[in-house]
């Protein structure tokens, strides 16, 4: 299906850069502004979704109108769609945490208009179909995050944001470079045309080192071990209704980057990618899960627990089984919706403590008079170490039964032993925030909870009735094993 | 002539690894401007070489292929944004820490 419809999710936000930055003067105004364009983006993003489940084939526009192998095509497959919800459903409650938010930073006039190109980023590099537009909207998505966090009320955000943003223009290096060997190979850079011509002839010259340039460069992005280094210093000292975007979301375009390399690009020989995602997730998962064992801040915990979270994800891709890619879209669903939950209460405590600050030492006892915090933090504690009634529960459980249907015992048994260090840390947070005493606690004003409430009600209600969820990601790693059907859509014109 | 871009992109790279490395965060920015320009010039040089002819032309000789100019010109003012942000980090950086020396901005680290 040919149509513009399809430029509405990305145009919303990337609109609101300027309309919002003309608003300047008037703060509340423009904080609503901002809500409302998420919002109605989200809608049409569901809207994308029922058009996409109904024809079963992806919604396109070819930009300038030119036909696909020759303009910028933005396509919107089933896989898109679902990580367009994800990010979007995420990026609203960020915007209402944003609104209820007592930090400086939300004051500051660019706050919402770069909130928004952030946003913005993210849709396009969901939705585009074409690699080198993928590193514009990746550009976008750095730039914005790393002035976000430069502007934070924490004394070290410059810092962080020049940590980030150092690794982040080696990246996009990697990237160009990926872009420009895959370019001399195969002559082409939409992704349909692309996974043709490289079924064709796998093996032509410089193919496979644009294969490993992007492969360092999805690495980077999504903050996968050897990477990770620059990962918890700069989630844990951004703002918080950011820093619970770039934990959730933010990474998470380096796993789309890996679905879309193993399934659709490099499908043919993507058996060598898959083992190293696979050795990659495992180290992660232990790595991800010490690491938060060992922190002092509650935020940088957070931090360490995406690591191993990001690993699941990666096994899931790696094991590449039908079952295993639907139990890994599950688990990148739900773990955004948790993490960015989790952060945005270890945030809320941080803002009610005496000194603004997310270390155990300082907010050691703040929960005394919050008691509503505290259940929902254990909810989705519960829901991050993947106890019963709540969206974790499934995923673990989708992940580790692709596991043993896979038949990859040793994976799966040493990610089964290191998901047990979350209860760990999540016990111990929670015992030092909510049941130790401290005599310096007085009742403070902070950040309001309606945000988290309302990602951990999601979370719970995606625990108890997730059959739709789980169907769209079974239906979504159907569709993607098969990329003749997407080749032939795309390059059909529609 | 193709020796030539090849050496000047081998040298370009060669440089700005050995920059960015370096502990004086200046020198590391201006490491990020090499690397950014030896990728432009590989991207260039993608399809440098197959064309007699420019784009525009009605002339029956092959004509070049426009497309990698176009990506080295995105890809030029998006490394030229990058790097005013950089220098705008470096310059609150500088006046912050009071220094240029890269080991020296450890905050994060307690």
């Amino acid at each position: 299906m040919n149509t513009a419809y399809l430029l509405v999710p990305l145009l919303l936000p990337l609109m609101g850069v300027p309309i919002t930055l003309f608003m300047r003067k008037q703060r509340r105004m423009q904080s609503v502004t901002a809500l409302m364009l998420m919002l109605i983006s989200l809608g049409f993003s569901f809207g994308l979704l029922r058009t996409v489940q109904t024809t079963l084939e992806p919604v396109q526009f070819q930009l300038g109108l030119w036909q696909a192998p020759f303009g910028i095509t933005l396509a919107a497959d089933l896989l898109s769609v679902f990580m367009l919800i994800m990010t979007q459903l995420v990026l609203c409650a960020g915007l209402i945490y944003a609104l209820g938010s007592t930090e400086k930073v939300v004051q500051y006039p660019t706050f919402y208009p770069l909130f928004l190109a952030l946003s913005g980023g993210l849709s396009g590099a969901f939705i585009t179909g074409d690699i080198f537009n993928l590193f514009v909207f990746a550009e976008i998505i750095v730039i914005s995050g790393a002035a976000l966090t430069a502007i934070a009320d924490d004394k070290y955000g410059v810092e962080a944001a020049y940590k980030y943003f150092y690794i982040s223009t080696l990246a996009s290096v990697f990237f160009l470079m990926g872009v420009g060997s895959l370019y001399v190979a195969y002559g082409t850079l939409n992704y349909a045309d692309l996974a043709d011509r490289i079924a064709v002839n796998p093996a032509a010259p410089l193919g496979l080192t644009g294969m490993a340039f992007l492969t360092a460069t999805f690495l980077i992005k999504g903050a996968v071990f050897p990477f990770h280094f620059w990962q918890p210093d700069f989630h844990a000292a951004a703002p918080t209704a950011v820093s619970a975007m770039l934990s959730s979301l933010v990474v998470k375009m380096g796993v789309y980057g890996f679905f879309r390399m193993t399934t659709l690009l490099f499908a043919t020989e993507a058996d060598m990618l898959k083992t190293l995602l696979v050795v990659l997730g495992v180290v992660g998962v232990l790595y991800g899960g010490f690491g938060a064992l060992g922190t002092h801040n509650a935020k940088r915990m957070l931090a360490y627990s995406t690591l191993a979270q990001i690993g699941f994800i990666l096994v899931g891709i790696g094991w590449g089984t039908p079952l295993s890619l639907a139990a890994a879209l599950v688990f990148t669903f739900n773990h955004a919706i948790i993490k960015a939950a989790m952060l945005m209460l270890a945030g809320a405590m941080a803002s009610r403590a005496a000194v603004k600050s997310a270390s155990f030492d300082v907010i050691v006892g703040v929960g005394k008079y919050h008691p509503f915090a505290g259940f929902l933090f254990l909810l989705g504690g519960m829901a991050l170490a993947g106890i019963p009634p709540l969206n974790g529960f499934v995923s673990k459980l989708m992940i580790f039964w692709s596991g043993v249907e896979a038949a990859q015992y040793l994976s799966l048994a040493i990610i089964g032993v290191a998901s047990i260090v979350t209860l760990v840390y999540i016990i111990r947070a929670f015992t030092r925030v909510w049941f130790e005493s401290n005599p310096e606690v007085k009742p403070k004003q902070g950040d309001q909870l309606l945000a988290p409430t309302l990602l951990i009600l999601l979370a719970l209600l995606l625990g108890v009735w997730s059959e739709p969820l789980v169907s769209i990601a079974q239906a979504t790693a159907a569709w993607i094993l098969e990329p003749g059907a997407y080749i032939a859509a795309i390059m059909g014109g529609g | 002539m193709s020796l030539l871009t090849s050496l000047a992109v081998g040298i370009l790279f060669a440089a700005g690894i050995y920059q960015i490395l370096r502990r004086n965060v200046i020198r590391a920015a201006i490491g990020l401007v090499l690397l950014s320009n030896a990728v432009n010039l590989f991207l260039f040089s993608a399809g440098a070489y197959n064309g007699a002819a420019a784009a525009y032309s009605t002339a029956t000789s092959q004509i070049s292929d426009p497309l990698p100019q176009a990506l080295v010109l995105t890809a030029i003012v998006i490394s030229m944004g990058g790097f005013a942000f950089v220098l705008s980090l470096l310059y609150v950086i500088s006046t912050r820490y009071k220094t240029s020396d890269s080991d020296e901005v450890k905050g994060l680290k307690n």
